[in-house]
């Protein structure tokens, strides 16, 4: 069944076919919670928008016509709109000058601390990103999507995708200009 | 491929192959292999793409997945083999009704009894159950309970004869 295409999963999991279920889960549900990660900025939220998106596909498996849509582009589709849809009813109290504070200073020992902090740094400044830029580097550089298939799923066209990878990523240079000297430190000292 | 293009591609795609324009891939990284000016763009993405690696990934919970699988859709089970249509029928209703002849039972029980039997005597119906609080009875669906009550010599719970 791990060759199976999504399609025939889709079908079985509407006759209530629980293995298809999990094997549809396992395709596809840790890329959904990334996807989503990236977007909200915590597990738990990201969960939330994960679980909806698959009650949605147990609740359209039945009507899923195979050859009319890629399933893969509609499932992150209706991910990155549901995100995109939270984000906006949260928007009013989320103040875009409160980024975390940088732990300025003390270089920490502790390698695990330091990855952790730089960790927390990296989802906050994607966090800071507007949200377009986001998802479209969520999709394509996290994620792996090719340019045409983060088009589709974004309704866009690949130039736009590009110029709002460009854009992103011009953005997180910026946010990140501390991180990347502290981080090419630290490899030069421990090199 | 241009060195501009080039450099167009490591801002948006970043440093892996993998992620460029696939039309574009072969002559990218052809340019990356002889010039040195191609390397030193890759090697300024590559910061970034080192720094992006670091945000923080977390697999899906047992529990949501758990919470997924409580509520995926199900296919309504009651289906007696052809040969045993009658007598089941009757056996059913005997059971639910043991107080004289097997009259045509009303109201609630009955059309829960009617439609148990139809659903099974036709194809396989698709029954969404969205709610995981109800996971435990979503088993115990009418058409289930129908089978397992004619089925068993037991008495059947007080509640089922209200």
């Amino acid at each position: 069944m791990d060759e199976t295409p999504d399609d025939e999963l889709v079908a079985a999991v509407a006759k209530g076919d629980e293995l298809a279920c999990r094997l549809l889960m396992e395709r596809h549900l840790g890329r959904v919670v990334a996807v989503a990660r990236r977007m909200m900025g915590n597990q738990a939220d990201a969960e939330e928008v994960a679980q909806e998106v698959f009650l949605r596909v147990w609740t359209h498996a039945e009507r899923w016509q195979p050859g009319k849509a890629q399933f893969g582009t509609w499932l992150y589709r209706v991910a990155a709109n549901l995100c995109l849809d939270r984000l906006r009813r949260l928007r009013p109290s989320v103040d875009i000058d409160e980024m975390p504070d940088l732990v300025s200073g003390e270089p920490g020992p502790d390698a695990r601390l330091e990855q952790d902090r730089l960790a927390a740094r990296v989802e906050a400044a994607l966090q800071q990103l507007p949200e377009r830029q986001r998802l479209a580097i969520a999709l394509s550089h996290y994620e792996g999507f090719s340019n045409i298939e983060t088009a589709e799923i974004l309704e866009v066209s690949v130039e736009a995708v590009e110029s709002l990878l460009s854009r992103g990523r011009r953005q997180l240079r910026v946010l990140l200009a501390t991180e990347r000297d502290e981080l090419l430190r630290s490899r030069e000292t421990s090199a | 491929m241009t060195l501009e293009r080039f450099a167009a591609i490591m801002d948006a795609y970043g440093t892996s192959p993998a992620r460029w324009p696939a039309d574009e891939r072969a002559a990218a990284e052809a340019l990356l292999a002889e010039t040195p000016a191609a390397q030193a763009l890759a090697a300024e993405a590559a910061k970034l793409d080192l720094m992006l690696a670091a945000a923080p990934v977390e697999a899906p919970s047992a529990a949501l997945v758990e919470r997924l699988m409580a509520a995926h859709p199900r296919a309504a089970v009651v289906t007696p083999a052809p040969q045993q249509d009658k007598g089941f029928f009757r056996r059913l209703i005997e059971v639910l009704w043991p107080y004289g002849s097997p009259v045509i039972p009303t109201g609630a029980l009955a059309a829960s009894v009617m439609l148990g039997v139809v659903l099974g005597s036709v194809a396989e119906v698709s029954v969404l159950n969205l709610s995981p609080a109800n996971a435990a009875s979503a088993e115990m669906e009418t058409g289930e309970r129908l089978v397992a009550l004619a089925l068993a010599d037991a008495t059947w719970p007080e509640e089922w004869m209200q």
